[in-house]
């Protein structure tokens, strides 16, 4: 009976998860999204607490701690710190609004189908087979692809960084799933890597933006072939 | 065999002590600074000479539960990186702090410049003694921040793009790699005694057993991660950018050493499945070959010479790769012996380059003419450098890249040792066209650039530029008449892999 709640409640997380990352990606206030951002990672802290109940597994309460410190507080302050510094609203994406959320949940859902009934073609392990950590690593790969997009389709310096949390999120959350048994060394070396790197990107931004003006990557690819 | 050893780790704890000074104190003296940088060096240097010393006995070093592992492979890394690092380090003494068009740099730029590239080496060091799957993710990305502000050293709005460019592309693609070995990972735990950390060392006894369909997704996400850190072909897009807008020195290291770093993954977790899975062979070959003739090509038509340098390098990594890829003896030999040799043939090109451009101020092909009588040992060395590259007798690049041909078509697939000798030939023609350009052609020849360049008295460069780059022209002959002198390093290194591999 418990174990069927909190499989209902680690579902139910993880829709709350998605949807909070396609808000992460589709406002255009960059502060709105950077908000998103920040309650994506604490969905993220919830999934991982609940699977760490569940399995009764000590390491995982560490994960929560880094997960929560970094991605939830850290990365949130170091956006807010430089969209200050940078126009309030994105770049205009090559994509309108309608249409990349239309994509995006048409996309999704399909992949997310695709992968779910695929699983046992990416992981092996009898665990990762049983819900609810089939539908986690299904939303997982999803989560990835749909940083991958950000990446691909937006030109907004910012927006990018915010894609490629996303990404790094998506993995963690495979990682949770698939290998719970990792040493809370390697996961803080992870989640320091992303922060270090989101500092490192925004900090060029702004660099480029007080140079040129702009912080439309489009421009900044125009560095002769 | 194993033993414990606390060198494994000083290796990458003694430069990061000195990094940690360089960015504390470094703005007290230049003792603090360009004298710690050196000491540092010459200390990890010296570790490292251990480290092989021992490793060449026949010993492999581990420490804190096999959670560090220094063999062969690892220590022929950590000695080149610590060689270059010397080299490049002396180097900038001259180049970074005394660049006759920049004049004197600001004392805090100057501490991050020094600060940084002990950085790097310490990650780099760090990346080739862990023995953790995804602490080699963990430390790779760290050798990618580390190197980002060097691209960017001197904030012009080109290295500000070409480092951002080169930051998101590697962290992209390097996050790739993450999922492929985390989904090695999670596949390897079962066949693991409980609660064990899925080491590098154990994989080749798991590769076996884990599902094909797992070990070919996480593989092509390996191959695209740590090829993008590598600069394979089409995941090269980010090098050329950053080699031709960091200063010289940085570039000399990131064509020498950063992207070595990806091949060392490559090696450390394709290599070892390579044998068991023809298909990842063939597809690494496919890669490498489309990679290698698509980089010189480009390299031809470059009249930048740092960006026909840099697309030089996405060639030559791809014969390391694929010489990796193959997973034989003599495939791993030769892919090993060419990215020693290339460390040291693209760092003495780079350093050449970088000597004319601080003598001329130039750096398009076209505008350099006649300066073979003007500077006579930069003159020499690029000579060295360009044969070398282009793998002709009796330099080092000859002798492996003919091992990596012979590896190939040992393999059976003539079609890719075809290409890597056609590739070989476009090659000679490319660097001919540059040395003859730049040191023979007079401006009346051909274009009517270089009339500037003619008015200004030019001197050859100071002694400890000229010294780094003669000390590689030495080693570039040496090692192409006498080969045998690495033998003992290259074959344990070889070796450790195919013990790897087996699982022994």
């Amino acid at each position: 009976m418990a174990s069927y709640v909190t499989g209902n409640l680690i579902i139910t997380l993880i829709l709350a998860h998605l949807i909070a990352s396609i808000a992460a990606v589709e406002i255009r206030n960059l502060r709105a999204s950077a908000w998103a951002l920040c309650i994506q990672s604490l969905f993220l802290c919830s999934i991982f607490a609940a699977f760490a109940v569940v399995s009764h597994n000590a390491t995982l309460y560490w994960w929560v701690l880094s997960t929560f410190v970094t991605k939830a507080i850290i990365v949130p302050w170091i956006l807010f710190h430089y969209i200050k510094k940078l126009p309030k609203s994105e770049v205009k994406p090559i994509i309108g609004f309608a249409a990349s959320l239309t994509l995006l949940f048409v996309f999704l859902i399909v992949f997310y189908r695709f992968v779910h009934t695929h699983v046992d073609f990416v992981a092996p392990t009898p665990e990762a087979l049983i819900e609810p950590a089939r539908s986690c690593l299904a939303i997982a790969f999803a989560i990835f692809v749909l940083g991958l997009y950000v990446l691909v389709a937006r030109r907004d310096a910012v927006k990018i960084v915010i894609g490629l949390v996303l990404l790094e999120n998506g993995v963690h959350l495979s990682l949770v799933t698939l290998a719970p048994t990792l040493p809370e060394t390697t996961v803080f070396g992870i989640t320091t890597n992303v922060v270090v790197a989101a500092f490192l990107l925004l900090y060029l931004t702004e660099r480029v933006y007080r140079q040129l003006g702009t912080t439309d990557t489009v421009e900044l690819s125009q560095l002769k072939r | 065999m194993a033993t414990d050893s606390i060198l494994t780790v000083l290796v990458f704890l003694v430069p990061l002590a000195f990094a940690l000074l360089i960015f504390l104190c470094g703005g007290i003296s230049r003792v603090l600074r360009e004298g710690a940088a050196l000491v540092g060096i010459c200390f990890t240097l010296v570790i490292s000479g251990m480290i092989a010393y021992r490793v060449l006995r026949g010993e492999v070093l581990t420490y804190w539960n096999m959670n560090f592992y220094v063999d062969g492979l690892s220590s022929l890394m950590e000695l080149l990186g610590s060689v270059m690092g010397v080299v490049i380090i002396i180097y900038s003494l001259s180049y970074v702090n005394h660049h006759p068009r920049l004049g004197d740099l600001p004392e805090h730029r100057l501490r991050l410049y020094y600060g940084l590239i002990l950085l790097f080496l310490s990650m780099m060091n760090w990346t080739c003694a862990t023995n953790n799957m995804i602490m080699l993710y963990v430390s790779l990305e760290a050798t990618t921040l580390a190197t980002a502000f060097l691209v960017t050293f001197y904030w012009r709005r080109e290295s500000i793009e070409a480092g951002y460019k080169y930051l998101l592309l590697v962290t992209v693609g390097v996050t790739f790699a993450l999922l492929g070995c985390v989904l090695i990972y999670s596949a390897g735990i079962p066949y693991l005694p409980a609660r064990k950390i899925l080491l590098l060392t154990e994989l080749g006894k798991i590769a076996g057993s884990i599902p094909r369909s797992i070990v070919l997704l996480a593989s092509s996400l390996i191959i695209v991660g740590f090829g993008t850190k590598a600069g394979l072909v089409p995941f090269h897009t980010w090098l050329p950018d950053a080699h031709a807008e960091a200063p010289i020195p940085v570039s000399a290291l990131l064509s020498g050493i950063v992207i070595k770093v990806g091949a060392y993954a490559l090696a450390r977790t394709i290599t070892i499945f390579a044998p068991r899975f023809p298909a990842i062979v063939l597809f690494v070959a496919i890669l490498c070959s489309f990679g290698m003739l698509v980089g010189m090509i480009m390299a031809l038509v470059q009249d930048d010479i740092k960006r026909m340098l840099a697309y030089s390098s996405v060639s030559q990594i791809a014969y390391v790769v694929e010489g990796l890829g193959l997973g034989t003896y003599l495939g791993i030999y030769g892919g090993l012996f060419q990215l020693m040799n290339h460390t040291i043939i693209k760092g003495l090109l780079f350093l050449t380059a970088g000597s004319l451009m601080f003598a001329t101020g130039e750096r398009k092909i076209s505008g350099l003419s006649q300066l073979r009588k003007r500077m006579p040992v930069t003159a020499f060395c690029f000579f060295v450098g360009a044969l070398s590259i282009s793998g002709m007798p009796p330099f080092n690049g000859f002798v492996s890249k003919f091992t990596i041909f012979l590896a190939v078509a040992e393999q059976g697939l003539l079609w890719a040792a075809v290409i890597a000798v056609i590739t070989g030939f476009l090659s000679v023609a490319c660097f001919a066209k540059a040395a003859y350009l730049i040191f023979w052609m007079t401006p009346a020849e051909g274009h009517g650039h270089g009339g500037s360049a003619e008015l200004a008295p030019m001197k050859e460069s100071p002694p400890p530029m000229l010294a780094g780059m003669i000390f590689l022209s030495g080693l570039c002959i040496l090692l192409g008449v006498y080969p045998q002198l690495v033998h003992p390093m290259l074959d344990s290194a070889a070796k450790t892999i195919l013990k790897l591999l087996t699982g022994l």
